[in-house]
């Protein structure tokens, strides 16, 4: 199937700051892992105190439910993201890739950006960590860039803030701005 | 334009009665319970006429005083409207700026010669993007909604250019849509809540102690069947009430070179218009069934219609109707040749979409009711185990079945100015989306396309519902489909040509 004349996506050149491994490590522990955990804790203990008979069903029940997908979720989570997670800015279009189980990139061209949002999370803020959110009149257009360093995400909000205000006042030809019909429809190029 | 065009005016009074609409089902039931129990006023029932009448005192000073406090002036180049009790609001709208006028009216709002007009605008959809006026006279929506469109390029409705009008044959597709059983089901939930509401307890009616009994000494096999006719008669019927009652009088149309117009309704009328430069794409859905009987439905693709769910109820260009018309109107509401979807093939997605469209129907609709059955059948009773066999055959074989389907549906491709994707089996959707509306691409995949190197590609347009999907493209083809779509996206971040394939992921 690897023919080299069809062109490929490579992956966007900046990875995330390394504290972001750290950031999800903690998001997981407070939301998803840490709860499971708990309850299989409590579940345990509860049982060994009133009901010992039930142990011998419960405790690989417990294991299997809740213990393996919490751990699972708390080691494998942080460093898929780790390699998915990364971005770049290029001179017509911003690129992010993100996600762990499902992967996703997307490209959203300058001349399309509406707005540049930073946010910072309790926890990011402990780790000096920001997402950066660039919108386009499309919901389905937003490109998400979690984890950068609070500078980074600065610069880069800063960056992309001009080079989409350039992008917009020079159209490059190709990306005309929101509902544009004056392009040209280019012939049919299946 | 009358000279008092400039003035600051009030919303209709006759406004305020509408506000006093949501009386009547409380109001109703009151009286049924009155009714049922043989006109004594049971003592529930006289806390909640003190409630209401509270709640009636306070939402009709409110609505006086909203009412009081609202304005709206349309001068020649805006239209603005001023709003809020404790936070005065106005919201100018530039006339240029106004993409599609909807005039809707709710059977109160005819009764008394009302009309709500909503103006969106090309902001971003949601609130921000748009100006409801609730309520004016029909006559006042209508030099509205001209004034407002004029920009747009609305003309009188003599040179029209009729894109579909009602065939009342077109009503024995009715029962094909409508959720015929759930519809069934919620309307005897609604009604079994109603009476419970007002005291009347079902199971305690002789009436219906006796029907229940006599039903379960019968033979079953008589019985069932004719249960399931009942049901299935009683939901066509309404089935067909709410096709009528959606598409009485329907009729689209370009109204002169810029803006699309569809007006329908028989109870709630509306009347929706689409600007030309915000309509991005159509879409001709087909459920299973409606497919089955050579019908299908359009849907437009268009912004400012509000979000996913309103835009979908307003962009409905045509109901269920026969798939020729169909084809007709989507043909006519992008300006293409009436053949565009049937005379260009498709290409088709690789075999690895067909493998996972099988493999999650084994998954979700085989392997849980197997598994179930057989323990249940391994502790209750053996005949359960038959059961188990024989529904992991038969859903194993509806299953292959639909997934082949699936896969034969699945298809994308470019045909001069528009961009045709089609999926979906239980529904059938074929997209036919303009390839300058798409505002960004996004490569998704899972685990399993991973590894068999399918991948979905969305494309972001601020219309409809925001992203469209072309579902299981094979890898390889993927980035080249988004180049040639809608060039200027991707180009900046292309693999050097030449080098070696990496490992995915």
């Amino acid at each position: 199937m690897s023919l080299h004349s069809t062109p490929r996506l490579r992956p966007p050149r900046h990875r995330v700051d390394p504290l972001a491994r750290r950031w999800w490590a903690v998001q997981a522990l407070l939301t998803v892992s840490g709860p499971m955990l708990l309850t299989a804790l409590a579940l345990g203990l509860l049982s060994a105190l009133f009901f010992p008979g039930a142990l011998p069903w419960l405790a690989p029940l417990l294991l299997v439910t809740l213990v393996a997908p919490a751990l699972g979720y708390l080691l494998l989570m942080p460093r898929r993201r780790c390699a998915t997670h990364a971005w770049e800015l290029g001179t017509h279009a911003v690129y992010a890739a993100g996600g762990w189980i499902w992967q996703r990139r997307r490209i959203a061209p300058l001349s399309q950006v509406q707005t540049v949002d930073t946010l910072r999370g309790p926890i990011q803020r402990r780790y000096g960590l920001a997402t950066l959110t660039v919108t386009t009149a499309s919901t389905a257009g937003a490109v998400e860039i979690a984890g950068l360093a609070e500078a980074d995400a600065e610069e880069l909000s800063r960056l992309i803030g001009r080079a989409a205000s350039d992008a917009r006042t020079a159209p490059t030809g190709l990306a005309a701005p929101v509902g544009g019909i004056g392009e040209a429809a280019p012939g049919g190029a299946a | 334009m009358s000279r008092h065009a400039d003035a600051w005016r009030r919303p209709a009074a006759r406004t305020l009665l509408v506000h006093c609409g949501w009386l009547a089902p409380p109001l109703g039931s009151l009286a049924l319970a009155v009714l049922a129990t043989g006109g004594r006023i049971p003592p529930g029932a006289l806390i909640t006429l003190a409630a209401l009448a509270v709640s009636f005192a306070v939402v009709t000073a409110a609505g006086l005083i909203r009412w009081s406090r609202t304005r709206y002036r349309l001068t020649t180049d805006a239209f603005a409207l001023r709003s809020g009790v404790f936070s005065r609001r106005q919201r100018t709208v530039p006339l240029p700026r106004v993409r599609n006028v909807d005039l809707t009216a709710t059977p109160l709002h005819r009764l008394l010669g009302l009309t709500v007009v909503r103006a969106g605008t090309t902001a971003t959809d949601g609130e921000l993007g748009e100006i409801t006026l609730n309520a004016v006279t029909v006559r006042e929506a209508h030099r509205l909604k001209t004034a407002l469109l004029a920009r747009a390029g609305a003309r009188a409705a003599s040179d029209d250019v009729v894109l579909g009008r009602l065939d009342w044959r077109w009503l024995r597709y009715a029962p094909l849509t409508f959720w015929v059983f759930g519809g069934v089901g919620v309307a005897a939930g609604t009604a079994y809540r109603i009476l419970d509401g007002i005291g009347v307890d079902l199971w305690r009616v002789t009436l219906v102690q006796d029907a229940v009994a006599e039903l379960g000494d019968r033979a079953l096999w008589l019985t069932v069947p004719a249960a399931v006719v009942a049901v299935t008669a009683l939901g066509s019927l309404g089935a067909l009430a709410v096709y009528a009652e959606n598409w009485w009088g329907y009729r689209a149309a370009w109204t002169g070179p810029g803006t699309l117009t569809v007006r329908r309704g028989l109870l709630t009328t509306r009347s929706i218009t689409i600007e030309r430069s915000r309509l991005h794409g159509v879409l001709l859905r087909e459920p299973l069934l409606l497919r089955a009987a050579g019908g299908a439905s359009v849907t437009a693709v268009a912004g400012g219609l509000g979000d996913e769910e309103e835009s979908h109820a307003r962009g409905a260009l045509l109901p269920p109707a026969p798939r020729p018309e169909a084809l007709r109107v989507l043909a006519g509401a992008l300006r293409a040749p009436s053949d565009l979807l049937d005379s260009v093939p498709l290409v088709p997605h690789p075999r690895a979409a067909l493998r996972r469209r099988a493999m999650r129907g084994l998954w979700f609709a085989v392997l849980p009711a197997t598994l179930a059955l057989l323990a249940l059948g391994a502790s209750l009773t053996p005949a359960l185990l038959h059961a188990a066999w024989i529904h992991a055959l038969v859903a194993t074989a509806a299953t292959a079945l639909l997934a082949r389907d699936a896969h034969r549906s699945l298809g994308h491709a470019l045909h001069g100015s528009h961009l045709l994707v089609r999926a979906g089996t239980f529904s059938r959707d074929t997209l036919a989306l303009e390839r300058s509306g798409i505002i960004a691409w996004t490569f998704s995949t899972s685990p399993f396309g991973r590894r068999h190197g399918l991948v979905t590609l969305t494309a972001a347009v601020a219309a409809g519902e925001h992203g469209y999907h072309i579902r299981d493209v094979a890898a390889g083809d993927a980035v080249a489909l988004a180049m040639a779509a809608r060039p200027g996206i991707v180009e900046d971040f292309l693999e050097p040509p030449g080098r070696p394939e990496r490992s995915p992921g």
